[in-house]
């Protein structure tokens, strides 16, 4: 398998009257063998940086390594997309559509002229190990979205990639069938021990495919790391809302008993750090939708109490009441929280959050 | 009942319509088709619409006899001008593409400067250049022969063929090449296997486009054959044409059965014409 790695690359793209820096002085390295996700807003380049390592676009500046190869260097392809022993699933699969499935899984081991009777082993094998044997002779057309993008990923396997690239491999997928095919790849990725880089904007596809994630805003990579610790210790707003739900709101640094705490309205948030601002300065504070509950309790095992909320919405989405509330002293401002059982509009209850849970950022 | 009257009396008016128009198209059809059945004075005494009577094959097995030679000389020039005008001008159209989506500035530059090339000699008057082609063909002493011929027509219809086919090859998606690309196929391998493929439609809409235009091309056969047995079909039809009168039956007749070809050509293949066209309007979705 191969290391990647991506060495200071920039990307501008000229035209007539306009400059777009898609990349900015991107260092990345993908080790050999691991799952790297990258994933960031639409238009900050993570689609560039993918067809940068897959050869398809040529970087401004700065150069792309397999292993210890130049493969791409300052503005010249050194290594075409077709020598780099490269899997790719494009975002809507890219089959071509004058043949059949198995054609589709074929065309790789073709152009590597196999023997056609190897070719065929090796068709069934990776057909039967996604779970196509039977669509093998369907053209696409009269393929489903699922069944279009297993042969996809089998054409992308076939050949034992060096690396393995899925471009948003899920957006065109019906969300219940979403899970599975994650699993799949997962699966595939694990057997087949690919490099493998996952270009998506949705979170859930990083978490359960990558191990390694990279957030890129604006063509700068802002934050690397495992998924779970840049779900944690997001470094901005930004790329919290990018790997998963936050609750956010604007706050007002005050020292109460000699501790800088933020507050919002009546409710008081206090974070098991010290707050970087000073006093009277606003911050935006972050909780995940998990850290936060609202209860008539008094008291929470492991969470702290805020203050008083008053119901304002109370709604269902995606297996828990969402109940939107105001501070009881500010109905101005609105927060939400997840809760398992409805709550009445105009209640009022308590807020409590995990203290330890709680995120800080400067305001922009 | 108005709302049910009114949409059936709306489909009886698009009828009517059409069949107005294809009776008006069909007129001088049927005239040149009847009045190749009539003696030569019938065609000159009675009314152009009146049906054949009566009723004589002269004026077809003259004409026959008269253009067997020219539908085979003709044939044996058009095929082959058609289908390397087509195959050429399509790989053409594919290096073009490439070019024109290269990385490289200076590739984009040279493909634009190709395409104004190949539009030019698609949009130039072939008789402007008649002169220059005749005197070039006497020079290289080709002219009145076959490959003198073959060369000529070839000269006008590949420019034809690789400016119609890179506007067929320009609404292939970029990923699908892309997507080639990457499963390791050659240049030679991803024209053959997708682009012209998924193309198809377009390729033939415009082998078909070369085929007629090269089979009624009339100046270049004009002043390109100097020896009657090699003359083409759209020169000998005029055989029936004199300074001294005109064998009018026979003419007609003679339309006929030069059409006869691209006509059975266009009748086979005439879907795959209108799938080409409706491809250019409607994106890549063939």
């Amino acid at each position: 398998m191969v290391n990647i790695t991506v060495r200071n690359v920039t990307k501008i793209f000229k035209s007539r009257n306009k400059t777009v820096v898609a990349l900015n002085n991107v260092d990345l390295e993908v080790k050999s063998g691991e799952a790297f996700g990258i994933v960031g807003p639409s238009g900050a380049g993570k689609t560039t940086l993918m067809r940068i390592i897959a050869g398809l676009e040529v970087p401004t500046s700065g150069e792309v390594l397999f292993d210890n190869e130049v493969v791409s260097k300052d503005g010249k392809i050194i290594v075409p997309p077709e020598k780099r022993n490269i899997g790719m699933v494009f975002q809507n699969w890219a089959l071509y559509p004058n043949m059949t499935a198995f054609d589709n899984i074929a065309f790789p081991l073709r152009n590597q002229k196999l023997p056609e009777d190897e070719i065929r082993k090796k068709v069934k094998e990776i057909a039967e190990i996604l779970g196509i044997s039977h669509v093998l002779s369907h053209y696409p057309r009269e393929l489903s979205g699922g069944q279009q993008q297993r042969v996809a990923l089998a054409r992308a396997l076939v050949k034992s990639p060096s690396v393995l690239i899925l471009d948003e491999p899920f957006s065109n997928l019906d969300a219940s069938l979403r899970d599975g095919a994650r699993a799949l790849v997962k699966k595939l990725q694990e057997t087949f021990k690919v490099t493998t880089l996952i270009v998506s904007h949705d979170p859930a596809d990083i978490f359960s495919i990558a191990t390694r994630v990279a957030v890129l805003v604006d063509g700068k990579i802002e934050q690397m790391g495992s998924p779970l610790d840049v779900y944690n210790n997001p470094k901005s707003l930004t790329i919290a809302k990018l790997v998963g739900e936050i609750i956010t709101g604007k706050g007002v640094v005050t020292t109460v008993n000699g501790k800088k705490v933020i507050k919002y309205g009546n409710l008081i948030f206090q974070p098991a750090f010290e707050i970087p601002a000073n006093d009277s300065e606003e911050v935006e504070f972050g909780l995940r939708p998990e850290d936060v509950k609202i209860s008539k309790d008094e008291k929470l095992e492991g969470f702290e109490f805020a203050g008083k909320v008053i119901v304002k919405v109370s709604s269902y989405s995606g297996g828990a009441f969402r109940i939107v509330v105001s501070p009881i002293e500010n109905e101005e401002i609105e927060l939400y929280a997840l809760s398992d059982i409805p709550m009445k509009v105009g209640d009022v209850v308590n807020f409590f959050y995990r203290k330890d849970k709680l995120k800080v950022f400067p305001v922009k | 009942m108005a709302s049910r009257v009114g949409p059936i009396a709306k489909a009886v008016l698009k009828e009517l319509v059409i069949i107005i128009l294809v009776v008006i198209w069909l007129i001088p059809v049927y005239a040149i088709i009847i009045n190749g059945f009539k003696s030569n004075v019938a065609v000159v005494s009675t009314n152009a619409l009146m049906p054949a009577l009566p009723f004589t094959l002269t004026a077809y097995q003259e004409a026959w006899s008269a253009l067997a030679q020219p539908l085979l000389n003709s044939l044996a020039l058009v095929l082959p001008v058609s289908i390397l005008s087509s195959i050429l001008g399509a790989l053409g159209a594919y290096y073009l593409n490439n070019l024109t989506r290269s990385f490289n500035p200076r590739d984009r530059i040279i493909g634009n400067i190709i395409f104004a090339l190949v539009s030019l000699g698609t949009f130039l008057p072939y008789q402007a250049t008649l002169m220059p082609l005749a005197i070039l063909m006497v020079t290289i002493n080709l002219l009145g022969t076959y490959w003198g011929l073959l060369i000529a027509y070839l000269t006008f219809y590949l420019p034809t063929g690789a400016l119609l086919m890179s506007i067929f090859i320009a609404t292939v998606p970029s990923y699908l090449i892309e997507a080639a690309k990457m499963d390791g196929a050659s240049d030679f391998n991803i024209f053959f296997k997708v682009v012209l493929p998924v193309t198809m439609p377009g390729f033939i809409s415009t082998l078909i486009f070369i085929i007629i235009e090269s089979w009624n091309n009339f100046f270049l056969p004009l002043v390109l054959v100097t020896n009657p047995n090699s003359a083409l079909v759209s020169v000998a039809v005029r055989y029936f044409t004199g300074g001294f009168g005109t064998l009018y039956n026979a003419s007609f007749a003679a339309a006929v059965l030069a059409s006869l070809i691209p006509l059975v050509i266009f009748i086979f293949l005439g879907r795959y014409f209108i799938r080409g066209l409706l491809a250019l309007g409607g994106g890549a979705k063939i």
